[in-house]
């Protein structure tokens, strides 16, 4: 193993263009599918959900595969006390790791949105898997470090996957609160009827109902006309009335949102449905930042949501669009664009805009408060069914392609039949409809190619961090004995050091270039060298305060040292852009 | 004569009014403790947290029996830590309250539950106080932004063992001396050709050769700029967000977890009960509510009225709500009432009738500033240091003073103040705990229609001159609303009418009417209850 790993690395130094054994020798058996792992050390099955005990076990057994670019730690406990496990990958065997530009991951925020950890755990194995074999990998973790979190509600998942629920319920965390203000908490929770671990509909034969069978797909309910009499009517989800109060369901787990609970332009409940009582109020979303805080490396970050195919930028509110400037926009845009592309059926949208409004949510607390830039990939949409859009002339009773897809894809696995049951508050009722693993989470087939392709998309993201280099060191002899010494440094990627919006709110400390091993009299940063226009910084000169190392794009620093100069290092200390040096 | 009520009160009072200097945190610690062991009937002590230092965050309740089952307010004072006068004026207020309680705050304490954090910024409260004025804990803050932290701090350049300004004589300064009060520094008017002659600094050097000074010390998170209301985003001593502090966290998860508290007063740099915050239909209408409800707005009114007729302060200064307050959210985001009092503020002194003078000049015509120069002088307390020239080493060649406006001298007077201070502000908090709502049932009536079958009639009313909660609490999941119950047995069925009902928030006097239909009999009740107002049950016979 050693030896094979010493074999790439060496292969590493002249990289990428070379061509070279794509194959890992040892692991064929037939032929490897292009862009897949052939033999991978940790076998996973991707057509599946993983719950919080095979969570823990994939981290565990990831960490014991690839030691030298997988490591594991918990970043504090769930409200029910799971451990958060975040998986910091990169090469550990190059640079310090915390001190690479960081790309943060996390997914499943809303308990039922379960895809989002499934893709982040699909890019911890991808990344790590692909490493000795694919060289664009082993340049992605020798540079950036990756801080992968497959689920920040646990508590959610868990309750989603082992109780009965709908596709749209366990959407909160497990905090109790008394919803329904009786002075009891969580005591009318959602019922299953029926014991098979779904929460359907509820309905009832009824001659003046306004509900009728849909005649192709028997599984679903449709309107009347408005001028034909119905023969049903519906009583909501699975349930029964348990505290004898006359409403069915109405103090569920929960209930609140932990995206509303993050400290950018967070609103009280009466404005921001979900909202608990301050920013922070669940240790989830402590445990998050507390993380975040203690690594400014992070410069790129993802919150994987489900759905309806949407690569989401900020802001959440109207109000917030000023702090997104053109320079900031202009980044989301190339990366919104690429992702139309290599996702397709998936749009780059911003979220107050094109899907509501959010107040006090994930992604502006990244973007807006510590600059970082940001994108929520909502995971699944109807596209995906036929590989088509839908129709955009008819309406959710008219278009039948969840229930066309049901029965020529999945093979009727997709709904729970109509069957009578004895309601004792509604006396003879039907239950029935889609089961909590359909509609918003993806079936089987679908979720291994999403998961590859949204996981492109970040990567993509994540490769346009500052990518740092010390272009040149120029060094020219003045009179007095003095030496001037000019470095040029560069940005090779479309993000700069710091967000427009950081560097108008001073978030991120400026970039720090220092000259080492020289006696330095006086330090200024160029701004026109044809011009000799040079601004002057008088404390610390031989350290240089750069405001920003801006996208694609160069800053000059100048030296005045007395005595002649042999040898330099020049280092670029960047909390987002990285540490790097050069010696000349 | 002051002296003399100060001895008198003394023996009064033992050795826990006995200081004349403000405590120290382990002195307000061993107040707090040893008040509530004096007075365990009434008095329970515990931590509702750590500040970033590690320091409880003392919480004093005073209630006699269940605290919980029973309105309260909550009195918090010292989030802003440059405001150690408002953690006095609180300890002293309990203190006086306990200590050989009058029937009346005996009578208050059986029907409501008193929560006192008389010291919610404890960092604050024990670091530098002689030296600087602290607002902050011990959070580490890099308020420059530049990746140094505390790298610019203040120094006592003649070593008086005070911070206080730097007066500096320079063709670019813009202030002059008033020609009232040459202690105060103006702005030179160039409209009225006044020429500018001063820079005014914190006394210290620029360490970091950045052009501000001392503006990177030791300092922290004020936390009364770190609640959730209107927070001031990336402002000094705001926080890295709203709410990162454990205090502030503390306080807030006190306040939203504890259902019966019907308002929050704090003492603070704040001011909205000498002066009411007016309606404004434009702030109120928004989906973010920046201004009080029109109902709430005219309780602030009658509030304000209370509090100066049962202080007697007057004059007081213009000391807006700020920024990220306590006062702003528990009313914007918690949906209770929000109160704010610096407690103390300069009064100007008596007119000297003894001597035939003009008449002095009126307190309407003069500055803040004005007024506290003029108390401080009829009261000889040192607020002052005259200015005196030094070397400093930014400044060759040029005329630098050291002097001004002593730390903490503004808005703490000597402790010794304090004490009618507390006293009146208990007068005022008997006041309104008095009018604060209370529940009944009235008009009770139970009609039979037919053998076994009755209608129960009942009218809940909020008796008090304060409504249950305010009304921007309707609209607050976290506010629970008057819930009205029929307590019937198994044997009994509700023919028509609903087992549990919720109203929404009921002004004074106001009251909504509940009938039931019952079949069956034997005793039943019917209970009305609201954590903010109280609990009220009847019961009935049904033949």
């Amino acid at each position: 193993m050693n030896k094979l790993l010493f074999f790439f690395c060496l292969l590493g130094v002249t990289a990428f263009a070379q061509t070279q054994p794509n194959i890992s020798p040892a692991d064929l058996n037939g032929m490897r599918a292009v862009g897949s792992p052939a033999d991978p050390k940790v076998k996973e099955e991707w057509r599946k959900y993983h719950d919080y005990a095979q969570i823990s076990d994939f981290c565990q057994r990831m960490v014991k595969a690839h030691p030298d670019l997988v490591k594991l730690q918990s970043i504090g406990k769930s409200f029910q006390g799971r451990e958060m496990w975040l998986m910091t990958i990169t090469d550990y065997k190059t640079g310090i790791p915390d001190r690479k530009p960081g790309f943060y991951i996390d997914g499943n925020i809303h308990g039922n949105e379960i895809q989002g950890g499934e893709i982040a755990m699909y890019t911890a194995w991808y990344l790590a898997e692909n490493f000795y074999t694919m060289p664009f990998i082993r340049e992605l973790l020798r540079n950036r470090v990756f801080y992968i979190i497959p689920s920040i509600n646990l508590d959610g998942r868990e309750n989603f996957i082992h109780q009965p629920n709908t596709a749209s319920s366990s959407r909160s965390g497990m905090m109790p609160l008394d919803d329904d203000d009786d002075g009891v908490i969580d005591e009318d929770k959602l019922d299953d009827l029926d014991g098979d671990g779904n929460i359907v509909s509820m309905r009832r034969k009824n001659p003046l109902g306004r509900w009728k069978v849909d005649p192709t797909y028997p599984t679903r309910m449709v309107p009347a006309r408005t001028d034909e009499a119905g023969e049903y009517e519906l009583l909501g989800s699975e349930g029964l009335d348990n505290d004898g109060d006359g409403q069915v369901n109405e103090d569920n787990w929960g209930v609140y949102d932990p995206n509303r609970d993050w400290a950018w332009n967070w609103q009280p409940n009466y404005v921001q449905g979900g909202a608990l009582f301050y920013p922070g109020t669940l240790p989830e979303t402590r445990n998050i930042k507390s993380f975040v805080l203690a690594h400014p490396n992070i410069a790129g970050a993802q919150s994987y949501h489900n759905n309806g195919g949407m690569f989401l930028r900020g802001p959440g509110a109207a109000e917030d669009d000023p702090f997104y400037s053109q320079g900031d926009i202009a980044v989301y845009d190339v990366i919104g664009k690429i992702g139309e592309k290599i996702v397709p059926g998936y749009k780059y949208f911003i979220i107050h805009k094109d899907l509501y409004t959010v107040y006090g949510g994930e992604i502006d607390w990244f973007a807006l408060t510590r600059g970082v830039f940001t994108f929520s990939n909502e995971l699944m949409t109807s596209f995906k069914l036929f590989n088509q859009p839908p129709n955009a002339q008819q309406n959710r009773f008219q278009n039948q392609d969840y229930e066309e897809f049901d029965k020529y894809l999945l093979m009727g696995d997709g709904y729970v039949q109509w069957k009578p049951f004895k309601h004792p508050q509604f006396g003879d009722i039907e239950i029935g409809g889609p089961k909590k693993n359909y509609l918003r989470n993806h079936p089987g087939f679908l979720l291994e190619e999403d998961a590859h392709r949204n996981m492109s998309f970040t990567l993509l993201h994540a490769y346009q961090m500052p990518q740092l280099e010390v272009f040149s060191i120029v060094k020219k002899p003045l009179a007095n004995n003095l030496t001037e010494i000019t470095a040029t440094v560069y940005n090779s990627r479309i993000m700069p050091t710091h967000s427009a919006h950081d560097l108008k709110y001073k978030i991120e400390r400026p970039d720090h270039i220092s000259l080492k091993n020289a006696t330095v009299v006086a330090g200024m940063i160029v701004e026109n060298e044809d011009f000799n226009q040079t601004k002057e910084q008088k404390y610390t000169p031989q350290t240089i305060n750069v405001p920003n190392i801006p996208g694609m794009g160069a800053v000059k620093v100048r030296w005045i040292v007395s005595g002649k100069v042999d040898k330099v290092t020049v280092e670029v200390d960047s909390r987002k852009g990285g540490l790097i040096s050069k010696t000349e | 004569m002051r002296l003399l009520v100060l001895l008198i009160l003394c023996g009064f009072w033992g050795s826990l009014s006995a200081q004349k200097t403000y405590s120290t945190y382990p002195q307000l610690t061993a107040r707090i403790k040893d008040l509530a062991g004096k007075n365990v009937s009434l008095a329970s002590v515990t931590s509702a947290g750590k500040s970033a230092g590690g320091k409880d965050l003392w919480l004093l309740t005073l209630s006699q029996g269940n605290p919980s089952s029973k309105p309260a307010l909550l009195l918090v004072a010292g989030l802003d830590g440059s405001h150690p006068a408002g953690s006095e004026t609180l300890l002293l207020m309990a203190e006086k309250m306990l200590t050989n309680p009058s029937d009346q705050v005996k009578d208050l304490l059986s029907k409501k539950t008193l929560y006192i954090m008389a010291c919610a910024n404890p960092d604050a409260w024990d670091q530098g106080k002689s030296k600087f004025e602290r607002s902050g804990n011990t959070t580490p803050s890099d308020e420059d932004r530049d990746g140094r932290i505390n790298e610019d701090p203040f120094e006592d350049l003649n070593a008086d063992g005070l911070i206080t300004q730097l007066r500096v004589e320079d063709p670019s300064g813009t202030l002059i001396p008033s020609k009232t009060d040459p202690r105060i520094l103006l702005k030179a008017d160039p409209t009225k050709s006044e020429v500018g002659k001063y820079l005014l600094l914190s006394e210290g050097t620029d360490n970091d050769k950045d052009g501000n000074w001392n503006e990177d010390g030791e300092g922290g998170i004020n936390i009364n700029k770190n609640f959730t209301f209107n927070y001031p985003y990336f402002e000094k001593e705001s926080g890295v967000y709203a709410a990162s502090e454990s205090e502030t966290k503390a306080v807030l998860e006190f306040l939203y977890r504890n259902l019966n508290i019907f308002g929050v007063i704090v003492f603070g740099p704040e001011n909205n009960l000498s002066t009411a915050t007016k309606f404004d239909a434009a702030k109120a209408r928004n989906r973010i509510v920046t201004g009080p409800l029109e109902k709430d707005a005219a309780v602030g009114e009658y509030v304000s009225k209370m509090y100066n007729t049962s202080t007697g302060f007057k004059n007081a200064p213009a000391m807006p709500l700020g920024k990220g307050s306590l006062v702003q959210t528990a009313y914007f985001h918690a949906g209770r009432f929000g109160f704010g009092t610096p407690g103390w503020w300069p009064q100007l002194p008596p007119p000297d009738t003894s001597q035939k003078q003009k008449a002095p000049a009126a307190a309407a015509t003069l500055s803040a500033d004005e007024i506290f120069f003029k108390w401080a002088d009829a009261e000889k307390v040192a607020v002052f240091a005259d200015w005196k020239e030094i070397k400093h080493p930014d400044f060759p060649g040029k005329k630098v003073e050291v002097g001004g406006l002593l730390p903490y001298a503004r808005w703490n007077p000597p402790v010794s103040y304090l004490d009618d201070i507390a006293q009146k502000h208990n007068k005022f908090l008997l006041d309104l705990a008095a009018a604060m709502p209370s529940l009944d049932i009235v008009n009770t009536k139970v009609e039979p229609l037919s053998a076994g079958v009755n209608r129960i009639t009942v009218q809940v009313i909020n008796k008090g001159f304060l409504p249950t909660f305010a009304d921007l609490g309707n609209r607050v999941k976290y506010v629970s609303k008057v819930r009205t119950t029929l307590n019937h047995t198994a044997t009994q069925t509700l023919l028509s009418g609903k087992k549990m009902n919720l109203q929404a928030s009921m002004g004074a006097g106001e009251f909504v009417e509940y009938t039931w239909l019952v079949n069956g009999t034997g005793k039943i009740s019917v209970t009305v209850t609201c954590p903010t107002a109280g609990t009220k049950t009847v019961e009935f016979t049904l033949n």
